[in-house]
């Protein structure tokens, strides 16, 4: 390590709290007098989980004397590892809860998207800033990166996982934001996703969200084109959902919607995840139950609430003000994170760490929106809260990367 | 260049902070939304979720014979309890196959739950013996929605069934518990007898229990510490009028037989024994239903669930003379000195026959021997001076043709004809005298139950009281109070000494010198009664015999009704002797133990005159 003063403490210290947060919550989740309801093979998912966070505390500290350079040089050599590693995983790989994304290599499983995920970012964001006249204002450029993103987005959609698909979707955006699209070109990207969740609940709101996109993009952009083209996009997605959820979609794919729109159309079955979440944090008041009390995760009602579900066993059991702390930190992290981001000089280092806390951002927002029903449930966990090996391990190498390219800001160059 | 320009480095962080925080704001509302401003919603779902009532069945009251012997009890039965919700139907074969019954039972068991409530614990099967108990306790894990309960089932240890007294419990069905708050599913409600008069006394208040539960529905013990329990409050005791010991006297002597007995004090009008025969066994209808046995008293031809006692109806024959003569008084026509010459025949329009030797006869010996002619002519002269409609309102004075009151259900009102009756039955005016004149002998249109004669002797026993006939005479509340009725006793004001007199007289002589000389005379009682035979247009007569005894002070009122047994006299009579004899003295004396054996070993005989006796 160069300076142990010019390590970013404001970011590792929330990390390291957020990691803590989360070993009271997993004990709680399954250690607690829950434990009696759990299959064996949970029990041990507390002391595994402690020695994660310990091994990634190693992992991030021994990071910083690395040459930030070496990630460059990498990228695309593994970022071509990474993708091997996902069509074996297809082919090989085992399946955990509907999702084939899980490979057995030697005595350890590894979740291969979660590397893709780092692999992806190194490799984008390298082909992004690898000349200086590459800029996404440029169709072309912008598309190798679109692709370059797409290929394992859609590996991940065969293995069966949406959540994650959704993460690396959201990064598309986010990077070409980054490399110099416009504003309102960016927001006219996001724009069918905004319209979209809003048709579910009702046309009316899609078609509103349609014309106040439009309006904002034009303002923006001044772009008559671009605004038309916002419009009739808007358009097309309020009827393509409407036409979907009236003549395309299967019953139980309807069901999935309704338990989100309306979880008590269901309450055993489809809504039972969404009111038993809701429930488990609602009755958690300002106060909450306290620890080991909560009666939703104690008692069993709450699904897989040591991972997709954790932020429902702090709502309980800690009240608002537990899980206020746990957003504000996050909140804080992030914000921390972006203006790491803002202090760089090399616009590799910049685009890395804004695309990775975007990442961690986007599985914050889809996590605690499920769990409190602003978002319909996606599975998905929350960075270093909820219980898991590989996320946790490749969620702290990611921080790691970022932390040490700024702890060497100063010796890393914008010129080759 | 733009990529490098600061400005635009700087405005995108400060965009992308901004959407951050806004979304995280956005996400802290919603958390306060849910934990601040909807925190009673959510907290009262939470213990709905965790909380479980469950109801604590109250202990059904006892019932308890006069002398205060136990009769009815409780006694601990193990049941299996389903919640629809938290059951998982692909367990129904490994359910069947723990308690040894066919799949299709306990899914049709499943389903009937689902229909009563989803969330609600309710009985799927009742008394299951110990041995299946613990092997589903075993697995109970594997069953989640599946607990226990322990139940009762009701429990009869005296030695008498008296079945069609007290009744059977059988379990709710969806019109009773959607009727009532108290009653749920599977819980066991009087359905007959006793049980049902007296079910909201005997069945008590349901308590309740707060469990706690876990989201397979397990328990975890009681949740006393947050909210009391609140106790169940026990059924109230019944103390009947039976005399359990007569009644199970009375039961022996009906076996093989069909009819019924009825003993009751007249002067109060307790029932001391009421018995219909064939009965059923009321303790093979308690805990799980015995289907087979419940089917097979519902089809049997000899109706054994029917209660003959109460709710047969068949004219009373002779036995309604001493009545006759009692309103012949009354309107004047006769007087205890009249005297009717009997030629062995009264013929008016045609000839009715008469058993008793030919002479001439008073009231009293007319009861004493049972001339038709008295009462022919007696009815003929009512009839002819108008007087059917006063004759009819005089004989409901003494209990017949109108609905008694006793405690029990489906008891039927017989028929005293009157004037309307018989225009609504032949047309207005289209009868006549000869669908009239043997009412006088207790014949024809004219009909009553077995315990509407009982009821009718007894208001001539004591001296012309109306009582009303009943068979619980206190209940006794949980606290140990107990609470008596108040028996009816109201004079018939018309009634005359008299007439009693005479008609007494007339009864004590059927026995010392008539038809109940052969076996109702018992050495050292003095018993009055009257035989009869009810003409039965199908087969053999059904005999009658209605006594009374001591005749100055009468106890005990016995009615007895044996079905195609020809004479009351030689059928009948010698039953009612031995109730009256067990009652009064407590034992059969060994002089008279011949007519218990006829009775027992009785037959009926094939019978040439159908007339009268």
């Amino acid at each position: 390590m160069n300076n142990f003063k010019d390590f970013n403490w404001s970011i590792f210290v929330p990390w390291l709290m957020l990691a803590i947060i989360g070993l009271v919550a997993i004990y709680s989740a399954t250690q607690g007098p829950v434990s009696a309801f759990l299959p064996s093979y949970i029990l041990n998912n507390f002391p595994k989980q402690l020695v994660w966070v310990a091994l990634s505390v190693v992992l991030v500290l021994g990071f910083q004397f690395i040459t930030p350079r070496s990630y460059m040089q990498l990228s695309y050599l593994f970022y071509a590892l990474a993708l091997i590693l996902m069509i074996l995983t297809f082919v090989f790989g085992t399946e955990i809860n509907g999702a084939r994304s899980w490979i057995k290599i030697g005595p350890i499983s590894v979740q291969s998207s979660e590397l893709m995920k780092i692999a992806t970012i190194l490799a984008t964001a390298n082909y992004l800033t690898s000349r200086r006249d590459i800029s996404a204002e440029n169709v072309r450029y912008a598309l190798i990166a679109v692709f370059m993103i797409l290929v394992p987005t859609a590996l991940i959609i065969l293995q069966n996982d949406f959540g994650t698909a959704i993460v690396f979707l959201s990064l598309i955006p986010v990077m070409l934001f980054w490399s110099g699209l416009p504003y309102g070109v960016s927001l006219f990207i996001i724009s069918p996703a905004l319209i979209l969740y809003l048709t579910v609940f009702s046309w009316v709101y899609g078609a509103i969200a349609t014309v106040v996109l439009a309006v904002l993009i034009f303002v923006i952009q001044k772009g008559p084109w671009l605004t038309g083209a916002a419009l009739f996009t808007g358009a097309l997605t309020v009827f393509g959902v409407n036409f979907a959820l009236n003549d395309i979609l299967q019953p139980h794919q309807i069901s999935r919607i309704t338990a989100f729109t309306n979880p008590n159309f269901d309450p055993t079955g489809a809504g039972w995840n969404v009111i038993q979440a809701k429930t488990a944090i609602g009755s958690g008041g300002l106060f909450g139950k306290g620890f080991l009390e909560g009666t939703q995760t104690q008692l069993r009602f709450l699904p897989e609430q040591w991972t997709d579900f954790i932020s429902c066993v702090i709502g309980e059991e800690f009240g608002f003000l537990g899980l206020g702390l746990l957003i504000i930190t996050f909140l804080f992290f992030f914000i921390r994170m972006l203006s790491m981001a803002g202090n760089h000089k090399h616009p590799f280092a910049q685009l890395v760490t804004v695309s990775v806390t975007s990442v961690f951002f986007i599985h914050f927002f889809i996590n605690i929106g499920s769990a409190t029903a602003l978002l319909p449930v996606i599975g998905i966990p929350l960075p270093f809260v909820s219980y898991g090996g590989s996320a946790f391990l490749t969620n702290s190498l990611m921080l790691a990367i970022c932390l040490n390219m700024d702890l060497h800001k100063r010796d890393f160059s914008i010129y080759r | 260049m733009k990529r490098y320009n600061t400005d635009r480095t700087r405005t995108s962080i400060i965009v992308l902070q901004v959407i951050m925080m806004g979304l995280c704001l956005i996400v802290l509302g919603r958390v306060f939304l849910l934990q601040i401003v909807n925190y009673e919603t959510y907290e009262e779902l939470g213990e709905r979720n965790s909380i479980r009532q469950e109801y604590v069945d109250a202990a059904r009251g006892l019932i308890y014979d006069r002398n205060f012997n136990l009769i009815v009890d409780n006694q601990p039965i193990y049941s299996l309890t389903i919640t629809p919700s938290n059951f998982d139907e692909a367990n129904i074969p490994l359910l069947a196959n723990l308690l040894s019954v066919p799949d299709s039972l306990i899914e049709s068991k499943v389903k009937e739950a689902q229909k009563y409530s989803w969330y609600r614990t309710s009985r799927l099967i009742t008394d299951i013996d110990f041995m299946t108990f613990s092997n589903i306790q075993e697995n109970v894990w594997r069953l989640p929605g599946i607990g226990h309960q322990i139940d009762s089932k009701r429990n009869y240890p005296s030695k008498m069934k008296a079945s069609h007294i007290l009744g059977y419990l059988r379990e709710a069905n969806e019109n009773d518990y959607v009727k009532s708050k108290t009653i749920r599913l599977g819980d066991k409600i009087g359905k007959s007898g006793l049980e049902l008069i007296y079910e909201d006394s005997l069945r008590g208040e349901l308590g309740m229990n707060y469990l706690k539960v876990n989201a397979f529905g397990q328990s975890l013990g009681s949740f006393t510490k947050e909210r009391s329990p609140l106790p169940p409050v026990q059924g109230d005791n019944i103390i009947s009028t039976i005399d359990s010991e007569l009644q199970f006297f009375a039961e022996e002597l009906m076996k093989g037989k069909s009819g019924a007995v009825v003993a009751m004090d007249p002067n109060t009008g307790e029932i001391l024994a009421l018995v219909s025969s064939p009965e059923y066994d009321v303790s093979r209808l308690a805990g799980r239903i015995d289907t087979e046995y419940w089917q097979e008293i519902n089809t049997d031809s000899t109706k054994p669930l029917y209660n003959r006692a109460i709710s047969s109806r068949q004219p009373p024959g002779s036995t309604f003379k001493p009545l006759m003569g009692i309103v012949g008084m009354e309107l004047g026509i006769v007087t205890p000195t009249t005297e009717i010459y009997n030629s062995g025949s009264y013929i008016r329009g045609r000839a009715y026959n008469d058993l008793a030797e030919p002479g001439s006869y008073n009231l009293e010996k007319a009861i004493a021997y049972s001339s038709n002619t008295y009462f022919l002519s007696l009815m003929d002269k009512i009839t002819t001076s108008g007087k059917l409609n006063q004759w009819s309102s005089l004989i409901k004075d003494f209990g017949l043709g109108v609905p008694n009151k006793i405690d029990l259900p489906s008891a039927n009102q017989g028929i005293i004809p009157d004037s309307t009756y018989l225009d609504k039955r032949f047309g207005k005016r289209k009868w006549s005298l000869g669908d009239v004149l043997n009412l006088g002998i207790g014949q024809g249109l004219i009909s009553a139950s077995p315990l509407q004669i009982a009821q009718m002797t007894s208001s001539i026993a004591n001296g012309g009281y109306k009582i009303t006939p009943h068979l619980v005479k206190a209940t006794q509340l949980p606290d140990g109070t107990i609470n008596y009725r108040k028996a009816e006793h109201t004079k018939i004001e018309w009634v005359k000494d008299i007439y009693l007199e005479t008609v007494k007289k007339g009864m004590r002589r059927v026995v010392l010198e008539g038809g109940g000389r052969y076996y109702a005379n018992i050495p050292g009682i003095e018993v009055a009664g009257k035989t009869g035979t009810a003409q039965n247009p199908l087969g053999q007569d059904h005999g009658w015999f209605t006594s009374f005894a001591p005749i100055d002070d009468p106890k005990i009122v016995v009615t007895v009704f044996l079905e195609n047994s020809g004479f009351g006299s030689i059928s009948a009579a010698p039953i009612a002797s031995l109730v009256i004899e067990k009652y009064l003295t407590g034992e059969i004396q060994k002089k008279r133990m011949y007519v218990y054996n006829y009775v027992l070993n009785f037959v009926p005989r094939k019978q040439s005159n159908k007339e009268n006796e």
